[in-house]
């Protein structure tokens, strides 16, 4: 044993500690924090130069799409 | 697997003559070293997420994936889901817009542009000898499958797989690649989903796969976790497989994959060939998307294998199995060319990603900075064909070797991601980290990476009259987690005590002011 054991073990009892249904929350939660800050981006960084009326061109959709259908995932699993 | 029919082996033949196509039509576009290395900057977004997904995929990812699930189950598909995308869509609004619009074609490039020549020739290097020996480590490993899988020989293979992925980037560069790995990756969706969508069938669906996992479960030897784990994607910290969440959400999700996606040559560099920073920032949205997709086709199928044959002695030998019982004349011919597409988009980045970092950031940059774009081009392709070689040459040298080394030298390469990362992070999102800090901080987090593997490897363990640091068998990442941390301490120390950074250095943050920005 050395120090650096120690410490290992002292991260790992403390990390044991952690219910799993609430680091399953922060799983959920990170996505979900993401999928906020897609919407909140400005619609000049993701639609086209010049081209901001189609709204299957703006990546905010597609992006939130990908992010949401992880929150499903990690809800289900 | 079992036997192949002609009708497999046409099936096969189809997709290389397709692949080889492709690579012979794009080349005729490429006249300049821009052109090899960036495809001019006139690549799709849709060529370019695919190619994302292809390249991360490997045939060695196909089998051992599909090993992985049979044994511990979904949680393996954090690797494509948490261990993706997030990460990607960040850097598809945060980070690959602000490396298309430096104009780099290399990220030791970036690197130089923000901090200096010392930063840049440190991380060029040791990404070198990484894709150069990976090149290598793909072939025989990829030539090893294919043995498994359709009995051809290893020496063949190799020199086979390496010739063909040679002919085509040497021809067409980036655009050669991107353009065959759309091809490559959809066909990779494809093939797996045929199998999935077999395998589910026999069983009665998902419903079904879930009753006799947990049944075949309690039989097998190989399976070591509670079966019930099979469906969870976050693990405890004491699980026995290989997953627990600290691993998967500290090393994979914080650490390990926005490395990769952000910091990775072979993948950054599609997105700087691509035609205009929207359709870069595009490419990566469109490639997360499909990442959602990619387990349930390659994780799925270890558990269906699980399913049908809970007695298998080797865990890897639960795809080919499945492959060989589920599929059809023909079928077998179309996961094969899948296979083969996996595995040849991995090699043909990784040689792509080798030659462009030798050109730019070694030849260009030390050897004739004045050359040309004919010059360069000669050059990209004269590397092209010595890096085919000596990929050959080292896939054979490592099959001479025994497994321990093979794993060690694969262990040893992953040791600079997490510190390479730490530095380009620290270049984008601090004003304060500067040269010193930066190039003290890389050696040091290498350092720690490399001690720690040795403190947790049984002959030193032995040898010191210690137990092993870590407690799972694998623990890469945690030394990604520890050797990052060590970098970015060693970073802020040495930049606080050194003078600071230069406004025109400051330009190439994230947090540069307007003036900065404008110079």
């Amino acid at each position: 044993m050395n120090p650096l054991h120690g410490l290992g073990d002292l991260l790992r009892s403390s990390f044991q500690m952690i219910p799993l249904g609430f680091v399953r929350v922060v799983f959920v939660a990170i996505p979900l924090l993401l999928m906020a800050w897609v919407l909140r981006l400005p619609s000049i960084q993701t639609t086209p130069p010049g081209r901001s009326g189609r709204w299957d061109e703006d990546l905010r959709i597609w992006a939130w799409v990908a992010l949401a259908a992880q929150v499903l995932i990690y809800c289900l699993f | 697997m079992g036997s192949l029919s002609v009708l497999d082996y046409i099936v096969v033949l189809l997709y290389l003559a397709v692949t080889l196509f492709i690579g012979v039509w794009v080349s005729r576009y490429i006249q300049t070293g821009r052109e090899f290395f960036l495809a001019g900057r006139t690549l799709p977004w849709w060529a370019v997420g695919v190619s994302l997904v292809a390249t991360d995929i490997g045939g060695t990812d196909i089998i051992g994936v599909g090993g992985a699930a049979y044994r511990y189950g979904l949680a393996v598909g954090n690797f494509e889901w948490i261990g993706c995308v997030p990460a990607m869509i960040v850097g598809a609004f945060v980070f690959i817009p602000h490396f298309w619009r430096s104009g780099v074609t290399t990220i030791p490039e970036f690197l130089e542009k923000r901090f200096d020549v010392s930063v840049r020739t440190a991380v060029a290097i040791c990404w070198l000898l990484f894709m150069a020996c990976n090149i290598g480590v793909m072939l025989l490993a990829s030539a090893k499958l294919m043995e498994a899988l359709a009995g051809w020989p290893v020496a063949w293979t190799i020199v086979g797989i390496a010739i063909l992925v040679g002919f085509y980037t040497f021809s067409g560069g980036l655009a050669a690649v991107v353009y065959t790995d759309a091809l490559q990756g959809l066909l990779m969706i494809a093939g797996c989903g045929l199998v999935v969508g077999l395998g589910l069938y026999e069983l009665g669906g998902i419903t079904g796969l879930r009753d006799a996992v947990v049944a075949a479960g309690a039989e097998s030897a190989q399976v070591t976790v509670n079966t019930k784990e099979h469906f969870r994607l976050v693990l405890p910290v004491d699980t026995t497989s290989p997953f627990p969440w600290t691993g998967i959400l500290f090393g994979l999700a914080f650490i390990t994959s926005p490395a990769y996606w952000i910091g990775n040559q072979a993948i950054v560099q599609r997105a700087l060939g691509a035609r205009s920073e929207f359709e870069a920032k595009a490419s990566y949205v469109w490639g997360a998307l499909l990442k959602n997709l990619i387990p349930f086709i390659i994780v799925i199928p270890g558990m269906i294998a699980l399913a049908k044959f809970p007695n298998l002695a080797d865990a890897d030998q639960a795809l080919p199995k499945l492959i060989g019982s589920l599929m059809p004349a023909g079928g077998k011919g179309i996961f094969l060319a899948a296979f083969m597409a996996a595995m040849m988009s991995s090699v043909d980045s990784y040689l792509n990603s080798a030659t462009t970092i030798f050109t730019n950031d070694i030849y260009l940059r030390f050897l004739r900075p004045t050359a040309d774009e004919r010059r360069l081009l000669f050059v990209g392709r004269t590397i092209t064909v010595l890096l085919s070689i000596w990929g050959i040459f080292f896939a054979f040298l490592l099959s001479q070797s025994d497994a321990g080394i093979y794993a060690i030298f694969q262990t040893l390469m992953s040791f600079f991601n997490g510190p390479a990362f730490a530095v380009l992070l620290a270049g984008l999102v601090t004003r304060g980290v500067n040269r010193y800090g930066a190039l003290s901080g890389f050696l040091i987090g290498v350092l720690t990476a490399v001690s720690l593997y040795l403190l947790n490897n049984p002959t030193v363990c032995e040898y010191l009259k210690s137990k092993p640091l870590f407690q799972i068998s694998d623990p890469f990442l945690y030394y990604s987690i520890w050797a990052f941390l060590a970098t970015w301490v060693v970073m802020l120390v040495v930049s606080y005590w050194t003078e600071s950074e230069p406004s025109e250095k400051l330009a190439m943050s994230l947090r540069a002011t307007r003036a900065e920005a404008a110079t």
